[in-house]
C-alpha cells in the first residue's frame, strides 16, 4: 500500500485575531433581540399586529383619561390605578410576548448554537426574562408618561404642581415595576415548558384567570384572617396587596377609597411577591439546567 | 365511530399537556366544596364560582385549547395533510372534529358545573347549568375551530375575543355583551332554572337564536374554508 500522497494547501485563510466580545455582549445582544422581539421590531407585519393592538389601546385609554382630565379637571384614574385596570391586557401581552421570546427557540431546536457560544446557561433564560420586565415596564410606565405629560402641561400652579405630579409618577413607575417583575416571571416559566406557542399562550392566560374568581371566593369566606389573606392567591390582586402595604398614599390618596383592604399582613405580602419571583426564577433556571443538557 | 373522530380523539388524549385541562375544572369543584361546607351563603359564592370562574374563564379557555387543537395542532405540525389527501367530502372531516371537540370540552366543563350548581342551589340549577355550558361548548368551538382555519394564529385571536371583547369591554360597554357567548349561555342557563345567582341582560329568544346561527354559521364557514385550504410553514 503506497504512501497518501494528498497535499494540504495553504490558500490564506487567516484566524481571527481582533478583539473578542465576551459575555456581557452576549448578553446586552441577547437582551436587546429579546426586546425588539416582544414588540415585533424587525420582524413581519404579522408579527407586529398584536403587540401593537394592546400598546394601541393602553395608549388611547390614557390619551381619554388625560383629555378627560385637562377638560374637566377631574382625576379619573390615579398612575396607580391606571396599571390595576389594565391588568387584563397586561396578561394578554404576556401571552402573546413569552411564548415569542422562548417556544420559538425550544421548537425549533437552536439552544445548542446559544449555548456553543461564550455565554453560560443561566444568562439565556435571565436575558429573557430581563426583556420582557422591560418590555412590560415600558407598556405601562408609557402610558403613564402620557398621564403625566398631560398633567404637567395643563397644571395651573407653576413649577410646584409639576413637581407634584412628578411625585405621583414616580411611585407609579416602581408599581408599574413590581407588575413587570411579577407577571414576566410567572410568564416566562409557564412558556418555557412547551415548544408550542399556541399551548403556552392558552396556559399562560389560564394561570392568570383562573387564580382571580378564586381570589373572589376565598374574600367572603366567614374568617377575616382568610378574607385579608385572600388576595395572595391571584398575581394581580397579589401585586396590588404590595403596592397597598408598601407605596399606601402614594398610590391612591387619601378617601378614594382604593387600594386592597389587606388588614395588618402587609409584610406577609411583601414576602409573598420576593419568593414567588425567586421560586418562578429559580424553576426557569433549573428548567434550562434540562433543556440545555439534551 | 369514524376514523377522523378516533385520530382527533387520540391526538387529544395521547399528549402530556391533556393533563394541563384537569387542574381548571378541580378548583371550581373544590372551590365550591370548600363554600359549602363552611356554610358561606349560597347568594354570595355563586356569581363568583358559578359565573367568574365556571362560564367566564373554565368553559371559554378549555373550549379554545380543546378547539383549536383538534385541527390546529395537526395544521401546525403539517399532518394535516394526510387527512385532506384521502377522499373524504370536507364534512366528512370537520363534523367529527368539531363533535369531538364539544364533546371534550362539553365533559370537562358541564360535570363540574353541574356539582357547583346542585351545591349552591338545586339538582335544577345544575342541570340547567350543565345544559347551557354544553350548548356554550358547542358555540365556543365552532367559532375557535373555524378560527384555526381562518388564521394562521388561532389561539391568540380566540384569546382576543375571551379577553378583550368578552372580558373588558363587557365591562365597560354593556352593548357589547348581545354578541357574547358567555352572556348567552348565562341567559339560556337562566331560562331554564330561574335563581337570583344568574343575571344578564340578554333576553333568551336572542341567546337561543344567535348560538344557534353562531353554532351552524362558523361550522359552515369552517367547512368552506377547508375546500381551499393551502398548507404553509409556520408563521414568522
Amino acid at each position: 500500500m503506497s504512501e497518501p500522497t494528498g497535499v494540504i494547501h495553504d490558500i490564506g485563510y487567516q484566524r481571527y485575531t481582533g478583539p473578542r466580545l465576551g459575555r456581557r455582549h452576549v448578553f446586552g445582544a441577547l437582551y436587546l433581540h429579546g426586546l425588539r422581539t416582544v414588540f415585533g421590531l424587525g420582524r413581519t407585519a404579522k408579527a407586529k399586529i398584536f403587540p401593537w393592538l394592546v400598546v394601541g389601546i393602553v395608549t388611547l385609554v390614557a390619551a381619554g383619561i388625560t383629555a378627560v382630565r385637562s377638560q374637566i379637571g377631574e382625576v379619573v384614574m390615579t398612575y396607580a390605578q391606571f396599571a390595576d385596570s389594565m391588568s387584563w391586557l397586561v396578561i394578554f401581552f404576556v401571552a402573546v410576548a413569552a411564548p415569542e421570546l422562548v417556544s420559538r427557540d425550544l421548537r425549533s431546536g437552536v439552544l445548542p448554537l446559544y449555548f456553543s457560544r461564550p455565554l453560560p446557561r443561566d444568562d439565556y433564560p435571565l436575558a429573557k426574562l430581563l426583556a420582557l420586565v422591560s418590555a412590560i415596564w415600558l407598556l405601562l410606565g408609557g402610558p403613564q408618561l402620557v398621564m403625566f405629560l398631560g398633567a404637567a402641561f395643563t397644571t395651573d400652579k407653576g413649577m410646584s404642581g409639576v413637581w407634584d405630579e412628578l411625585l405621583d409618577l414616580l411611585p407609579g413607575l416602581l408599581y408599574a415595576g413590581l407588575w413587570a417583575a411579577v407577571f414576566a416571571s410567572i410568564g416566562l416559566l409557564v412558556a418555557s415548558l412547551t415548544g408550542k406557542r399556541a399551548f403556552a399562550a392558552g396556559g399562560i392566560v389560564a394561570v392568570f384567570l383562573m387564580t382571580t374568581p378564586i381570589v373572589g371566593t376565598l374574600s367572603i369566606l366567614p374568617s377575616r384572617t382568610i378574607n385579608e389573606l385572600a388576595f395572595l392567591a391571584s398575581p394581580s390582586t397579589l401585586v396590588g396587596g404590595v403596592g397597598t402595604w408598601a407605596l399606601g398614599d402614594l398610590l391612591v390618596p387619601e378617601g378614594r377609597g382604593g387600594g386592597v383592604p389587606i388588614g395588618d399582613f402587609g409584610p406577609v405580602y411583601g414576602v409573598a411577591a420576593v419568593l414567588l419571583v425567586a421560586a418562578c426564577v429559580a424553576l426557569l433556571l433549573l428548567r434550562y439546567r434540562k433543556v440545555a443538557a439534551r | 365511530m369514524s376514523t377522523v373522530s378516533w385520530i382527533t380523539a387520540r391526538g387529544l388524549f395521547g399528549r402530556r399537556r391533556f393533563l394541563m385541562l384537569l387542574p381548571l375544572p378541580l378548583v371550581l369543584v373544590a372551590l365550591a366544596v370548600l363554600c359549602r361546607s363552611l356554610g358561606v351563603d349560597p347568594g354570595q359564592w355563586g356569581p363568583p364560582v358559578l359565573v367568574g370562574l365556571g362560564l367566564a374563564v373554565v368553559l371559554p379557555v378549555v373550549a379554545l385549547i380543546v378547539g383549536t387543537g383538534v385541527l390546529g395542532a395537526e395544521i401546525d405540525d403539517g399532518t394535516v395533510v394526510h387527512i385532506l389527501t384521502k377522499p373524504l367530502p370536507r364534512w366528512q372531516i370537520v363534523l367529527p372534529k368539531l363533535a369531538v371537540a364539544v364533546g371534550v370540552s362539553a365533559a370537562t366543563v358541564a360535570v363540574p358545573l353541574y356539582v357547583a350548581g346542585v351545591l349552591a342551589d338545586s339538582v335544577r340549577l345544575g342541570l340547567a347549568l350543565a345544559a347551557a355550558s354544553a350548548l356554550g361548548a358547542l358555540a365556543y368551538s365552532a367559532l375557535f375551530l373555524a378560527l384555526s382555519l381562518v388564521t394562521r394564529r388561532p389561539v391568540l385571536l380566540g384569546l382576543v375575543y375571551v379577553l378583550i371583547w368578552e372580558g373588558l369591554l363587557g365591562n365597560f360597554v354593556s352593548g357589547t355583551k348581545v354578541l357574547s357567548i358567555q352572556q348567552w349561555v348565562i341567559a339560556l342557563a337562566d331560562r331554564m332554572a330561574p335563581t337570583e345567582l344568574l343575571s344578564t341582560t340578554v333576553s333568551v329568544p336572542v341567546a337561543g337564536v344567535l348560538t344557534a346561527l353562531v353554532s351552524v354559521g362558523f361550522t359552515v364557514l369552517a367547512i368552506d374554508r377547508l375546500r381551499s385550504f393551502s398548507v404553509a410553514g409556520e408563521t414568522s
